[in-house]
This record gives structure tokens, C-alpha cells and sequence, in this order.
């Protein structure tokens, strides 16, 4: 027999009566703290010091790993002991896995850094492990820790009026954060979303705007200074598209109704168990992308297709973007590889709004491989939709900036 | 007096008189009933969640369902 | 047979789980979904039995997708029993979702959890007369610790279906007895 939602209740009330005695309940301090970060006076300068103190621990470790340590390794190392063993220099092969080098009046030199060689062992795997690698790991760390303490509920309460009017609700934060590291968990994330719709939006803004730790890290090694406006783009890419997906879309965008649980002493096992778990998955599901990406990014080359669709695309990228036609192989190869494609961007000669655009440009990208997988996973029919809104989305938005640019008299 | 939850000043108390039909289900898991007693902590700004307290378990609720549930504020 | 571990979001359900099996945990996605699970073994005297760690959820009336699948996981399993783990300073709501989940015939044992928690809240849960109006076994656990961990899965095996009328009539007959108690002492 099943009871109402009244019968059900009346019956704990009266269970409840005979075997639970509710003493007087003092408020603790952990109390006090929970009321102080939610309440709005109080919780969003709490929540801005947070967000702030976060950003600058992740830019400093990851800095530190990458420039104090792998760039040596890798460039003063690595790459040069390559350079001398693999054999066949100037070779295809040799392109592809070690060094795809340069022409310098009329002869063949080799890179002399890891970011410019291209090769699969070469940037592929300093890219992977000395850019990425570092940026992740700090990146999840502070996450766990924010999750285990019990913050990120308050947080969703605190930002839902925001997200309500894109037709999400305050949680959806835990999927953007996510997706700051990698955008696979983050569309994981999605799940605690209501509809399909407030599911749809959620996965296509994701695709879209939120840039994932590999390519976080890349930009901030290769083109730090500009690090504010290229975020200050995507986030505002993130609620103007937010917006009218939520208008255009058809379905419901229910409220938000969550728990907020106590805050709780975080415990080191807990937040080790998901830091790993999640740098594993990275690893497992997004590095394997990253080598193959950078494979085929150099097969390509070599075939002279990217070089073709760069000179097909060129005049689009340059008329309608505003960006030089040097821009169009990497950011065809972006379709492939967003980290190698900022990377290649950051050694060619441009303004800096130009750069600005085509770091955006990249970042709004096709998503990667990876998330497209997870993506097919809810749905094809949902893959081919936010594929449709992601194409008019780089058009305009890319128009738009170049627009702003020229408006502003930097384009 | 009665009011609605979204009504309610911070920090003030009161039993749970009528939840709208259509939410009842919706917040029954959550332990916010008729009957209940809960306390306002407190809501956002420009149209933001409320949040609640309900033995002991705090809830946040969007604003168009506080709307819906009548609390007896003592 | 299978076990299912269902619960409340924050109610220590993955440190139940995490104390109860052993390495053999597989994580998968529930078809159609993003919705990830995890599965493990775990002994009961001396049997491989599977435990499987539902995502968590305030109802049986699902409000998202990962309750959706918990709702899903519950419906298609056969030949389950469910552990139904509740935080024992908000058991009123945690006695809500295992209600439902009486109401819909599964053999369910109760873990009090967060005893530790409870108490300091001045909270004070009789589980013996719990166990005695539900007619299943009620255990008192802290599971960051381990205890209680070990009865839990030892009375495992009296977990049985039960009819919402009899916890009704159990309900009843204590509060009258407990009434008659109260009206003779003031006689």
C-alpha cells in the first residue's frame, strides 16, 4: 500500500514522537560561519574573496610547475636530446613526432622550444604533462577542498539569481566550475539539472565558453597579460547566449530547490580519493585525445590540409574576424587541438586585440574530442543541437568582437 | 498573522499553514510540510532563492515557491 | 541477491560504501545517462554479494536526473535489499524517502548515521523501539569511524518486506499504551 504525501508524514510525526527526544540545540560556530556565507551582505564579498583567492593560487602553482620546472626540462632537455636521436630529420615522421621545424632562408632549422616544434612527443607530451598536468591538479585540489568543506551549495544559492535568468538555476555553477578543469565531469555534472532543456543549455554553454584547465593553463603561459579580457569575453559569451538559448529553447526551466548542508571538517582521504580519481580520469580519457589530436594535427600538416582549409577559410577569418591570415592554420587545427592551436597562435605577429580575438575564437570552438563523446552520450539528437547553436554562435560572437574592436578603434 | 514565505523578515519564525498543491511533493523529501515550524534565514536579492531552516536541515527554495507555501508567523 | 545503498545527498552513503567493499569497485554510467554509479562486493557471512552505491535522492518523486536514476536503479532491481542510510540530526526526512521505499515492498535495513553528530545536537533516538514500530532492523552507525558497521551487514539477513498497515497499528498501539501509561499515573 502506498500512502499520500499527508498520510506518510502524519505516520512520521507520530513515529517520531515515540522514539526521537529533540533536546535544546545550541548554535555553533559552524553554524554562524554556514549563516554568514549565505547571507547576501556578508556571503557575496566572502564568495568574490574566494573565487579571487583561488584564481591567484591556481595562476602561481601552475606558473611555478610550468615555467620553474617543465619549460627547462622540456626545452633545455627533452627536446634537444630528440632533436639528436630521432632519426630522419626533415622527414614526415620526424615532423609529426618530433620537430615539424622551420624555414629559414631557404633551410630547414629546428624549433628551439617545446611550444613551436609541434611534434607529438615534443609539444604533445609538454603540453600534457608540463602545462596541463600542474594546472589540474591544483585546479581539483582546491575544488575537493571547497566541495568537502560543504561551500559550493552556498555558492549556488549565492549566484542563483544570475544563472536564473539563463534559464538555469544556482547549481549549475558546480557543472561551469567542473568544466574548468574538464569538461567531461563537467557535463557529468549536468545530472543535477532539472529539464532537458536547463540540460541542453547547460552542456552547449559549456562547450562553448568555459575554456577547460588544458587550455586555461596554455594561454596563461603563452599570452598571460591578456588572460583578463579573454575570460571577460567567454563569460559574457556565456550569458548573452544563456539568455537567448533559454528564450529560444522550448521546454520548462523549473527553480532551484537544493539542501544546504552544514559545513563539516574536510577530510584529507576524501579529498585525495577525488583529487586522484579525477586527474586519473583526465589522464585516461582526455590524454589519449590530447596525443591523437596532436598526431593528426601534424598528418595534417604534412598532407597540406589544414594549409588548404586555412587558405579557404582565410578570407572569413580575416574579413569577418579581423584576425591575420597567418591565424587560419592554427585555427583550423583548433578543431583538434584547442591548446596547441593557442600555443601556435602565441608566436605569430599580431596586435593584441587580434589575439584576444583568436584565443576567443579558439576557446569557442568545436569542443573537444572528448567532450564530444560525452556529449553523444545524452543524446544525438542533443549533440547535433548544440553542434548547430556552437557554429552560429562562433559566427556571431566572432563578428561581434571584431565589431566591439572597431568601435573601440583597436581592430 | 499569516504571510507567505517570501514575505517573511530574516530571522523570523513560523508553522507552516498551506503549501500549494502542485509542491507539496516537490519539498516533501526536503521535511518542509504543514505543520512544520522553520525559520527564515534569509533570501537574495532581485528576486533570489529563500533560504530556510527546517529541524535543523536548511533548504533553499526559488523565489516562485516560497511564494506558494503560508507560514503563521507567531 | 543484490544490496543497494540509497540515502539523502550528504548522509555518508560513499563512506558506507568505501567501508563495506573491497577493491573490486567498478564506476559505470547508467545507460542513456550521465549519471555515474558505483559497484563493489562486499561479504555477507562469507558470500560475495554486490553493493551498488545509488546516487543520492530526497524522494522516490524524482526532482533531477540523478534521482531520476537512483528512482530507475530502485524499480528494475529484483531480488534486492535495500540499505537505507539516514542522517540521524534529520531523521524525519531520512524515515520519509524509507517509508517510500517500505510503501513499495523492498526489504529495507535502516542505518542511523551520524550518531556522533546527532547527540551533539541533543538529539536522541530510541532504534530499539524505532526498529520495533517498523518491524526492521534499525542500526545506529557512524561510518567515518566504523561503528556499528559490522551489525549492520550481520542483520543484513532480517531484512524483510513489510506492510505499511502493520507500522501503522505498531505506531498506534504505543501511543496508546503510552496514553493509558500517563492516564493511570494521574489516577
Amino acid at each position: 500500500m502506498k500512502l499520500g504525501v499527508e498520510e506518510r508524514w502524519d505516520l512520521i510525526d507520530r513515529i517520531s514522537k515515540e522514539t526521537v527526544t529533540f533536546g535544546v540545540y545550541r548554535h555553533t560556530l559552524k553554524d554562524a560561519i554556514g549563516e554568514l556565507t549565505i547571507k547576501p551582505m556578508t556571503g557575496i564579498p566572502v564568495a568574490i574573496a574566494i573565487l579571487y583567492g583561488f584564481w591567484s593560487v591556481f595562476g602561481s602553482f601552475a606558473g611555478f610547475f610550468t615555467d620553474g620546472f617543465f619549460v627547462r626540462l622540456f626545452d633545455a632537455y627533452w627536446l634537444p636530446w630528440l632533436q639528436a636521436v630521432f632519426p630522419g630529420e626533415g622527414g614526415w615522421l620526424y615532423a609529426i613526432m618530433v620537430d615539424a621545424g622551420g624555414i629559414e632562408s631557404g633551410e630547414f632549422v629546428l624549433s628551439s622550444n617545446c611550444l613551436e616544434s609541434f611534434g607529438v612527443l615534443t609539444s604533445g607530451l609538454f603540453v600534457a604533462i608540463g602545462v596541463v598536468l600542474p594546472a589540474i591538479l591544483i585546479f581539483y585540489l582546491m575544488l575537493a577542498i571547497l566541495e568537502d568543506i560543504g561551500y559550493m551549495p552556498r555558492l549556488a544559492v549565492l549566484i542563483d539569481t544570475m544563472l536564473h535568468k539563463i534559464g538555469l538555476h544556482g547549481y549549475a555553477i558546480v557543472p561551469t566550475i567542473l568544466s574548468l578543469g574538464c569538461n567531461v565531469p563537467g557535463v557529468t555534472a549536468t545530472r543535477i539539472l532539472e529539464t532537458k532543456k536547463q540540460r541542453f543549455i547547460m552542456m552547449t554553454l559549456l562547450a562553448i565558453f568555459i575554456p577547460c584547465g588544458a587550455q586555461i593553463g596554455i594561454m596563461q603561459d603563452v599570452v598571460p597579460d591578456l588572460m583578463g579580457w579573454i575570460l571577460l569575453y567567454l563569460i559574457i559569451g556565456y550569458f548573452i547566449f544563456g539568455y537567448i538559448l533559454n528564450k529560444v529553447i522550448p521546454g520548462r526551466a523549473p527553480e532551484f530547490l537544493i539542501d544546504v548542508p552544514p559545513y563539516r571538517r574536510p577530510m584529507l582521504s576524501n579529498i585525495g580519493k577525488k583529487v586522484l580519481g579525477r586527474v586519473k580520469g583526465f589522464f585516461m580519457v582526455a590524454l589519449p585525445f590530447v596525443m591523437l589530436g596532436c598526431a593528426i594535427v601534424g598528418v595534417f600538416y604534412q598532407l597540406g590540409v589544414i594549409r588548404f582549409l586555412g587558405d579557404l577559410l582565410a578570407p572569413i577569418f580575416v574579413g569577418w574576424f579581423g584576425v591575420p591570415a597567418e591565424t587560419a592554420g592554427p585555427l583550423v587545427a583548433a578543431f583538434l587541438r584547442k591548446d596547441l592551436a593557442v600555443a601556435q597562435l602565441s608566436v605569430i605577429e599580431m596586435t593584441k586585440y587580434q589575439m584576444i580575438t583568436a584565443v576567443v575564437l579558439v576557446s569557442i570552438y568545436f569542443p573537444c574530442v572528448a567532450t564530444f563523446v560525452m556529449m553523444l552520450k545524452e543524446g544525438l539528437k542533443e549533440l547535433i543541437g548544440a553542434l548547430a547553436v556552437l557554429a552560429v554562435t562562433v559566427f556571431l560572437y566572432g563578428g561581434l568582437i571584431h565589431l566591439i574592436g572597431k568601435l573601440l578603434g583597436v581592430a | 498573522m499569516k504571510k507567505k514565505l517570501s514575505e517573511m523578515d530574516y530571522d523570523e519564525q513560523g508553522t507552516v499553514t498551506e503549501i500549494k498543491e502542485d509542491l507539496r511533493k516537490r519539498v516533501a523529501g526536503m521535511g518542509i510540510r504543514v505543520g512544520k515550524k522553520l525559520r527564515m534565514v534569509t533570501k537574495q536579492p532581485i528576486k533570489g532563492p529563500v533560504d530556510v531552516v527546517v529541524d535543523g536541515a536548511e533548504t533553499s527554495l526559488g523565489l516562485d515557491m516560497a511564494e506558494k507555501i503560508t507560514v503563521e508567523v507567531a | 541477491m543484490k544490496i543497494l545503498l540509497m540515502g539523502h545527498p550528504n548522509v555518508g552513503k560513499s563512506v558506507f560504501f568505501n567501508r563495506l567493499t573491497g577493491a573490486n569497485v567498478t564506476e559505470s554510467n547508467y545507460p542513456g545517462t550521465t549519471v555515474d554509479y558505483t559497484k563493489g562486493w562486499m561479504k555477507i557471512e562469507g558470500e560475495d554479494v554486490e553493493l551498488t552505491d545509488v546516487p543520492g535522492t530526497f524522494s522516490l518523486d524524482p526532482k533531477d536526473r540523478a534521482e531520476e536514476v537512483a528512482v530507475a536503479m530502485l524499480h528494475e532491481s529484483k531480488d534486492v535489499k535495500v540499505i537505507s542510510v539516514i542522517d540521524a540530526s534529520k531523521i524525519e526526512r531520512g524515515l520519509y524517502l524509507a517509508l517510500e521505499i517500505i510503501e513499495e515492498g523492498y526489504p529495507l535495513v535502516i542505518a542511523l548515521n551520524m550518531r556522533d553528530v546527532a547527540e551533539d545536537k541533543n538529539i536522541l533516538i530510541d532504534a530499539e523501539n524505532l526498529e520495533r514500530i517498523l518491524g526492521i532492523p534499525v542500526v545506529s552507525t557512524v561510518a567515518i569511524s566504523g561503528e556499528g558497521i559490522k551489525e549492520l551487514v550481520s542483520r543484513l539477513k532480517d531484512a524483510k518486506p513489510v506492510k505499511v498497515d502493520d507500522i501503522i497499528a505498531n505506531a498506534a498501539k504505543t501511543t496508546i499504551t503510552a496514553d493509558a501509561a500517563g492516564a493511570g499515573g494521574a489516577t
